[in-house]
């Protein structure tokens, strides 16, 4: 096995893979370019991997949210696209190939997805629609896409943020494409909001997780290297008093064996 | 016994049966499958103001944009994947030019579902505190009649044509699909049953006894289906699943293209108003670029 210390993305898939209960269910989308990849796609399957060959054997994994717990040792590189022959034929315990298909969303039958926006707020909106004036934005993005579903219908949601200035860390967001904690847990019960919303906001910097009752985000830990006065700078809300926020929490030896001579040892998923 | 009706015929006349203000569904999804030929075609005849309805898009929008062809757009995504933002349709949004009505991505093929089933509305328990609901007044919402819940009636679909890409079709509008099929081809279906003038520009027209021998994969018989057009290579540049992959350097010279409105004009002008019709466009592309595209299937 490889010396070289454990990286950041393998502490972030270390923690997240300790969050996850047996028998839940993963729901990853596959996404593309170098950093939304890494956070959207391969610490996410890393860190499943780990649960599962940890605490959790069985927590079902869903790659591009289709297949069920496929076999990445038969992959020569990670596919780019999520709807060709590639992951069609890749052995899976269950390919998904339609909608309503196998997993009944609205039930309740995801227990956590990753998402990715533009900007997330103190309440834990994010937005991936357009920045300015809805009408006639500065800028328009993608849309919506799944997140307002990731963020209502999934029983929680970790959003996985590969950049983190004061333009993506907003007061609030200039459109709510999936929402947080707007009044905290009770706001969210008026709104009609069965269950779900954000459980962490995973940075470069830092990974955040939320006063669910009263409605905002909080730092939970600060990664090695990164000082307090770096992550305020970097975000655009008070986080208060960062002066007790413990450091990231390091992996294990046997976690790091785990993901480098088990999970991936082509380093096909994560570089060290 | 009268000979059953043939449902043929040329891209330009199918294009005649989408007339400018349509409110038209494209077939595929995101990247995949999409109708590009029709589209093309749409911006030689000089479309105006259409709706596009759909789930997810991508280059289909995104081109027509560019050519002026769209008043709105309701979707959940219009974007181009690994190559990022759709750069035509980025610029008529914050131009003002094109109204886009965003909707969440399954609500969007529940739309579908409702025109499917003859609802003018599906109903979504999840959307209190959505600005997809804030600027939308075509969502309404109602409390649930059994439990007085909070609820909300999203409109159906309710395309007036929808065009989508096959592999293969019968000239009566048989169109069948392959067993092993993924997302995009089952919302192909959904979309042909969700409205009542349906299109299918189709790889290959195939013989009756074709259609016959896998019956169990029609998924669109032929009376849901008011014209089909033969157009191979018709989801060019973007795949056909077991036919052909996405056309990657030609993908990567649409993007480098799309800078301003202006570098995009020699591609317009190569491609889409240049070329007298699909097969001067296959033309162009080259046989060695189509060669290279074909995907070898599963052959088991």
């Amino acid at each position: 096995m490889s010396a070289a210390p454990a990286t950041l993305y393998e502490t972030m898939a270390a923690c997240l893979a300790r969050d996850f209960a047996d028998g839940e269910v993963g729901f990853t989308g596959l996404l593309t370019g170098q950093a939304a990849a890494i956070y959207g796609t391969s610490i996410p399957i890393v860190a499943m991997e780990l649960a599962r060959r940890q605490h959790a054997p069985n927590l079902t994994l869903l790659l591009a949210g289709c297949y069920h717990n496929p076999d990445f040792s038969a992959l020569e590189t990670m596919p780019d696209s999520e709807h060709d022959a590639t992951l069609r034929d890749l052995p899976a315990e269950a390919q998904t190939y339609d909608y309503p298909g196998q997993w009944a969303l609205k039930r309740g039958d995801i227990s956590f997805g990753f998402s990715s926006a533009v900007q997330v707020d103190r309440q834990g909106n994010i937005n991936s629609v357009c920045i300015g004036p809805h009408d006639r934005p500065k800028v328009r993005l993608v849309g919506p896409i799944l997140q307002p579903e990731h963020m209502t219908l999934f029983r929680r949601e970790y959003i996985m943020m590969p950049h983190h200035e004061r333009r993506n860390f907003v007061e609030k967001v200039d459109y709510v494409s999936g929402v947080g904690y707007p009044g905290g847990l009770e706001g969210r019960k008026e709104l009609g909001l069965d269950w779900g919303g954000p459980a962490w906001v995973i940075t470069p910097k830092c990974i955040f997780d939320f006063d669910r009752e009263r409605g905002f985000m909080k730092v939970r830990s600060i990664h090695p290297g990164v000082t307090a006065e770096d992550l305020q700078g970097a975000t655009g809300f008070d986080l208060g008093d960062l002066s007790g926020v413990p450091t990231t929490e390091a992996l294990s030896a046997e976690e790091l064996r785990i993901i480098r001579e088990e999970i991936d040892p082509r380093q096909m998923l994560l570089k060290h | 016994m009268a000979a059953p009706k043939s449902k043929l015929m040329s891209l330009t006349e199918a294009v005649d049966m989408v007339p400018d203000g349509t409110r038209l569904a494209l077939g595929g999804f995101a990247v995949y499958q999409k109708p590009m030929a029709f589209v093309r075609e749409l911006i030689r005849q000089g479309r105006r103001d259409l709706t596009v309805v759909g789930s997810a898009n991508s280059y289909d929008i995104d081109m027509l944009a560019a050519a002026g062809c769209l008043a709105t757009v309701e979707t959940s995504y219009v974007g181009l994947e690994k190559y990022g933002l759709a750069r035509h349709f980025r610029r008529a949004v914050e131009a003002g030019e094109l109204k886009v009505v965003d909707y969440p991505e399954m609500v969007s093929w529940d739309r579908f579902r409702a025109s499917q089933e003859g609802l003018k509305f599906w109903p979504i328990p999840f959307l209190g505190g959505n600005d997809v609901v804030t600027y939308n007044d075509a969502i309404k919402e109602f409390p649930c009649p059994i439990t007085g819940r909070r609820m909300f009636a999203v409109p159906a679909a309710d395309p007036q044509v929808v065009v989508i890409h096959a592999v293969a079709a019968d000239d009566r509008g048989n169109v069948v699909l392959p067993a092993r099929r993924l997302l995009p081809q089952s919302g192909d279906v959904l979309m042909a049953r969700s409205c009542d003038t349906v299109i299918v520009t189709a790889e290959k027209i195939v013989p009756h006894s074709f259609i016959k021998r896998h019956a169990r994969l029609v998924e669109i018989p032929s009376y849901r289906t008011k014209a089909v057009v033969e157009v191979p290579f018709g989801a060019h540049p973007t795949p056909v699943l077991g036919r052909y992959l996405a056309d990657e350097d030609h993908l990567a010279e649409y993007v480098a293209a799309s800078d301003s409105a202006d570098s995009f004009k020699g591609y317009m002008d190569r491609f889409v108003t240049g070329p007298a019709d699909h097969f001067d466009y296959l033309d162009r592309i080259g046989a060695k670029r189509l060669a290279a595209i074909q995907d070898m299937d599963s052959l088991l």
